[in-house]
């Protein structure tokens, strides 16, 4: 009969070597782990493939363009369609494909066609809107639903304004927006990380101005 | 973690420590000793247990924008709209917080001429029967559910009948202040000749108006400004609590008492009365009387003024007690002497003693100066002798179609089950309930109508001063405006806006200057949520002295009789918000009684028919008996049982389960009963009044006990008598004195404060703000419009009678109410309790996780998410403040959940949580005033109990802001910390009671 027991020596060494090893095998996967809530680098795929890099980056369209609560409110907010609309009642492909069409027009003597991009033609069908953009009333009126990406536990209060205010760059806590396709999470958003950048800041200030970052528990959890 | 192969099953019969079988005992050992396999399947367990939520992601959420962004509007910022109140006829104004587009907190309209501001705990819940999921949602026709086309057919075809038939048409309504509707009542009335609008009020003051049109030719109500009177004799009047209009009244009162000022002033208030209400725990001075003495006083007061007039009157005085006497000659100088200042006031729907009030206000010329007939009040129009016709028609039925808005007929009315069986037999009846009430369950037809913020409405509570209703939401429902279903039935379709829209177009447009234009006018009052309009109305005639007569005399009560009071509660008033789980835990201001209602005897009377709180007495009057809980109210005049309207409402039976379900839980009410029982069937209605005290009655004790639930004694400050040190004085929580000795000495009152034993070595620095609070308790009436303004602003559940009975009440914000028995009488004293945020707080030290830390602006932070709820703060906390979630109190109405602020953590189970001065607040105005760049500045900030303060007694601001109104406050004479020999530093003062009576009684204060 043979006794596996914790007074057993031999299997002690057993145990410990053998999760050694385990060990061992698991650092490769240890920088894919991460504490529960964390979603960094999270980047679903959105309804319509939006590209900040076009919009943001090549057109040089300023972040508050769309998202306006960031400078006063609570939220950033996700521009509404009538935001999008403000461009794409006059835009609504590549110029590329616009100027291909006329040239085939041209060429075959008609007159030619509004050319819509297969992404726009969600916007277009989201405000129940035809091919030659106006409304057609018996389209349904669908508003978009975009995947939520930075998401806070409910217990935590973050408000965009008075970080914005202070100069805080879209960019420091979003990361590159402006060059990349679709959108990631750039920061844990991790308790840690906010209070470490609070701290900076009393110190340092945002770029050089002084500013007072609360460390309070209080500015955030109520 | 069974081993069921040999080797397992043979270790474990080889156990040799054991000696024998541990399986035949308990079966399966689990972890006495590790094998290698439950070992290794222990290891994956545990591995895959830490990796599977660090690699998954939440359930994905959606964003979803506006397709076409409306302007102003912003996720996560409020809007506010300027409405009025829907709580009871008085018509304050409100503002509606609206965030993502639903209302979520009601907040009083700072400068409206009604309310000035404050709002009372009915205001505040108004909120919540918005969101009711039992509220009706469409038409209801012979209890089946249907659709308005039927309705409007069924009734279009009934009212056309009538018409050719001639019958007869009544509208019945509550007080109606709404210019709007009455005016179309009155256009759908004209259709149908002979038909009539009869008006009436379940607190009935109807003898006051019918005294005024005896006495000066005009049925009309005054307008009451309590604050011009130096005078203020209420006869069983509680004006500062349920009657008639309580905001504008404590305004009003409190406009004049003025302490911090130049030349202190106080008003001086008398009150009789027979129960202790909440106005005469604030009283001066206050003689308990039983209902029939109070006749006899204001007869014998009457008498003595109109001597001092040289008026001769056709009664004499009645022989009076000896104090009494004194007592009344004493007032008849001091009212002789304040002529014109002075302000008699009574609540008794009585009409001789109303003409004889109206004759001792005549002849000390307070019309027009106290009150007024000129800017009369249409916040009570009740007719009782109509409504006494119409019961007797509705009886005979001589009545072919009756519709009832705004009142509950079969339930409000003495012998309603009778007027039910009438009202069956009406052919077309029809009521404009919000729920299915007890009158709707017996018309034919409900046609729901709008909650008050889903729908355009107007009133008119004072004459010329205009009050708009404007809804915040779209209706929840297929509900519609009364003033919708008269036009669907007069033939000509219009919306209640565009309804609205004309009458102010055509009748009030003309009457106002200051806006040239209609567009300007109605832009005005929709922004600033009231108007004020000229108003002529008919002067009144010369009072009319043949009126004046003899008050009948009562009868007797036998010795071993008592005699009934009914009298509303503050959250009740006559049962119309029976569906509010807010108001029903709201602790009563007097006997701090939840969720029922009770028959209230003084000790003496409790003694000597050898009843203890608690036990269940029968109450008789002929056939008639209710079974009710006994209170022992200190206080109130022997002989006399008092007894709450308003409960016993049927469908109260949904708070069955309203608290924590748990193994021991008890139901909040037994299914199929209803919160507290309904006494109206003591009511009278004879020689066309509604009687509400004075009947006689004889009580017997059922020798049961039924479970009185109060939280008199829950988080008392007191030391517990075993504990407390031997020849340790009461601690004194409120100070109190005299205006004389204040104006003597202005510290007077005060307590010595014991050397201070500070635990903590040096204090806090606050470089930035500090918060901190002041109570002004001289202001502060225990009207608890603050304990509700919390709850709304918090998300505060609601827990149920049972958990309320197990000390588990979870306000952040109480009321203290302290008696003092005098040789004279009872004291009462309310103070408002809650977190004192402490400078060298108790409850920081004893926190093993940090949980609760102190801020660097002064406050005690509670963070939610650190807390692992030891309870050690609250075990810790002088004040007992602090509130611990045993439960996850039930949220499962996602309705109701709607009107929860998002910008406070609802917490869950197992978590401590208290008052933070309104953090969320505190950081919405810190947020704003980032973005805009302008300092934070007094008024900046408002916590939910300040906003809501109808008395003005609660201040909140910067202690550092040397400029600052709390600066100013600490530096009051009359300021004092409660426990402040604790060393505790606590950031909230009180400012101390000052009472105007001639001599200081002595001050012991019990719970």
């Amino acid at each position: 009969m043979l006794e596996f027991g914790l007074a057993n020596r031999g299997f002690t060494v057993a145990l410990v070597i053998g999760l050694l090893f385990c060990g061992m095998a698991t650092v490769p996967a240890l920088s894919a782990l991460r504490l529960p809530g964390n979603d960094q680098g999270y980047s679903p795929v959105q309804p319509i493939a939006y590209s900040h890099r076009l919009h943001a980056g090549e057109l040089g369209i300023s972040c508050l363009y769309c998202h306006q609560g960031a400078e006063s409110g609570r939220y950033a907010g996700v521009p509404a369609a009538s935001t999008c609309m403000n461009c794409h009642q006059f835009v609504s492909s590549t110029i590329a494909a616009q100027r291909a069409e006329d040239e085939a027009a041209k060429k075959e003597e008609r007159s030619p066609k509004r050319v819509i991009s297969s992404e726009l033609k969600k916007l277009y069908d989201a405000l129940g809107l035809g091919s030659d953009l106006k409304r057609v009333p018996s389209k349904e009126l669908k508003p978009l639903a975009w995947e939520r990406i930075h998401k806070l536990p409910d217990h935590v209060l973050f408000a965009h304004g008075p970080h914005v205010k202070a100069g805080v760059s879209c960019q420091t806590c979003h990361g590159d927006v402006q060059r990349s396709e679709r959108v990631r999470q750039h920061s844990d958003l991790s308790m840690g990380w906010c209070v470490n950048c609070h701290r900076e800041v009393n110190r340092n200030g945002v770029d050089g101005k002084p500013v007072h970052a609360s460390t309070d528990c209080s500015a955030c959890h109520y | 973690m069974t081993a069921q192969n040999g080797e397992g099953m043979e270790k474990r019969e080889t156990n040799r420590d054991s000696g024998h079988r541990l399986d035949q005992e308990f079966g399966e050992p689990v972890f006495t000793e590790l094998t290698r396999r439950s070992f290794l399947k222990l290891t994956g367990f545990g591995l895959a247990a830490s990796l599977i939520p660090g690699c998954s992601r939440g359930p994905s959420e959606k964003l979803i924008p506006y397709l076409d962004q409306p302007e102003g509007i912003l996720a996560g910022k409020a809007t506010w709209y300027a409405t009025t109140c829907g709580g009871c006829n008085a018509g304050c104004g409100m503002l509606a917080k609206n965030m993502d587009g639903r209302p979520i907190k009601l907040e009083g309209n700072p400068g409206h001429p009604i309310s000035g501001g404050g709002l009372c705990p009915i205001g505040q819940a108004m909120v919540l029967p918005l969101y009711d999921a039992q509220r009706l949602q469409t038409p209801i026709i012979q209890g089946e559910k249907s659709d308005w086309g039927k309705v409007d057919r069924e009734i279009r075809d009934s009212l056309a009948k009538i018409k050719r038939s001639g019958g007869s048409v009544r509208f019945l309504t509550g007080s109606l202040t709404s210019p709007t509707e009455q005016k179309t009542i009155q256009e759908f009335l004209s259709d149908y000749p002979g038909s009539r609008h009869v008006c009436y009020d379940p607190l009935s003051q109807s003898a006051i108006l019918d005294a005024h049109l005896q006495t000066h030719g005009v049925r009309r109500f005054p307008g009451y400004d309590f604050g011009a009177a130096e005078w203020i004799v209420s006869f069983d009047a509680d004006f500062l609590g349920t009657w008639i209009s309580p905001v504008q009244f404590t305004a009003g009162y409190q406009a004049g008492r003025i302490l911090e000022s130049e030349s202190p002033r106080l008003s001086q208030h008398l009150q009789f009365e027979s129960r202790l209400s909440l106005t005469g725990s604030n009283a001066d001075q206050r003689i308990a009387v039983s209902p029939e003495q109070i006749n006899q006083l204001i007869t014998a007061l009457a008498a003595r003024i109109a001597a001092k007039a040289g008026q001769s009157v056709g009664f004499s005085s009645p022989s009076l007690k000896p104090d009494h006497k004194a007592k009344i000659d004493e007032l008849a100088d001091s009212l002789w002497k304040s002529r014109g200042r002075s302000l008699v006031v009574c609540g008794l729907n009585q009409f001789e003693t109303q003409v004889q009030v109206n004759l001792i206000n005549h002849l000390l010329g307070n019309y027009e100066k106290t009150l007024s007939l000129l800017k009369p009040s249409n916040q009570c129009q009740g007719n009782d002798r109509d409504l006494a016709f119409l019961v007797d028609e509705i009886e005979k039925g001589k009545v072919s179609a009756l519709f009832v808005l705004g009142v509950n007929p079969v339930y409000d009315l003495p012998g309603g089950e009778g007027l039910a069986q009438a009202i069956k037999k009406i052919p077309c009846t029809v009521s404009f309930a919000t729920h299915l009430d007890e009158t709707a369950r017996v018309t034919r037809y409900v046609c729901p109508v709008h909650n008050p913020l889903e729908s355009w409405r107007d009133a008119e509570p004072i004459a010329g001063k205009l009050s708009v209703t404007q809804p915040t939401i779209r209706p929840l429902g297929k509900t519609r405006a009364m003033v919708v279903s008269l036009t669907v039935w007069m033939g000509n379709k219009k919306e209640e806006y565009q309804v609205m829209k004309d009458t102010w177009r055509t009748d009030f447009f003309k009457r106002q200057k200051t806006d040239s234009t209609f567009g300007r006018f109605w832009d005005r009052a929709l922004h600033d949520g009231w108007v004020e309009i000229d108003s002529p109305v008919r002067a009144s005639t010369d009072f009319n002295m043949k009126s004046i007569q003899a008050v009948p005399k009562d009868p007797v009560i036998s010795a071993d009789k008592l005699s009934l009071v009914l009298y509303p509660k503050i959250g009740m008033l006559a049962g119309q918000h029976a569906h509010n789980p807010w108001l029903h835990e709201l602790p009563d201001p007097v006997s701090k009684i939840v969720w029922d209602n009770e028959a209230s005897l003084s000790p003496e009377t409790a003694r000597k028919f050898k009843v203890e709180q608690g036990d269940r007495i029968e109450i008789r009057q002929g056939e008639k008996k209710l079974v009710l809980p006994v209170h022992i109210q200190p206080g109130q005049y022997d002989g006399v049982v008092a007894v709450a309207l308003g409960y016993g409402r049927v469908g109260t039976d949904r708070f069955t389960r309203v608290g924590p379900q748990w193994l021991e839980s008890l139901p909040t009410v037994a299914v199929g009963e209803t919160v507290g029982k309904n006494a109206t069937l003591f009511l009278s209605l004879s020689e066309g009044r509604i009687g509400y005290s004075g009947s006689e009655v004889s009580i017997r004790p059922t020798g049961e006990h039924g479970e009185l639930v109060t939280t008199q004694i829950h988080h008392s400050l007191s030391v517990p008598a075993g504990l407390a040190m031997k020849g340790m004085p009461k601690r004194p929580f409120v100070q109190e004195t005299t205006l004389e000795e204040y104006k003597k000495n202005p510290e007077s009152g005060s307590h010595p404060v014991h050397p201070k034993h500070d635990l903590w070595a040096g204090s806090h620095e606050y470089t930035g703000h500090h918060w901190g609070m002041i109570i002004d308790l001289a202001a502060c009436t225990g009207c608890s419009a603050c304990v509700v303004a919390c709850q709304a602003e918090n998300n505060i559940p609601v827990v149920g009678k049972d958990e309320v009975r197990l000390n588990r009440e979870m306000h952040w914000m109480r009321i203290d109410r302290y008696y003092n028995e005098t040789s004279e009488g009872t004291d009462v004293v309310h103070q408002p309790m809650f977190c004192q945020q402490c400078d060298h707080a108790p409850c920081e030290t004893v926190c093993p996780v940090l949980a609760t830390v102190h801020s660097s602006e002064g406050l005690n932070q509670q963070v939610y998410n650190r807390c692992v709820g030891t309870r050690y703060c609250s075990n810790n906390c002088p004040y007992k403040v602090r509130r611990f979630n045993w439960f996850d109190y039930p949220r499962e109405d996602r309705l109701q959940n709607m009107s929860l602020n998002p910008d406070v953590t609802v917490r869950s189970r197992g978590v401590m949580e208290k008052c933070t001065f309104c953090v969320q607040r505190i950081q919405a105005a810190k947020s704003e005033s980032a973005s805009s760049g302008k300092p934070l500045v007094d008024g900046d900030i408002q916590t939910a109990c300040q906003q809501s303060c109808p008395a003005g007694a609660v201040f909140f601001g910067d202690l550092n802001d040397e400029k600052g109104l709390l600066a100013k406050l600490k530096s009051s004479p009359r300021r004092y910390r409660v426990l402040d020999d604790l060393g505790v530093e606590p950031s909230v003062g009180y400012l101390r009671v000052v009472r105007n009576r001639p001599e200081p009684r002595g001050v012991k204060h019990h719970d």
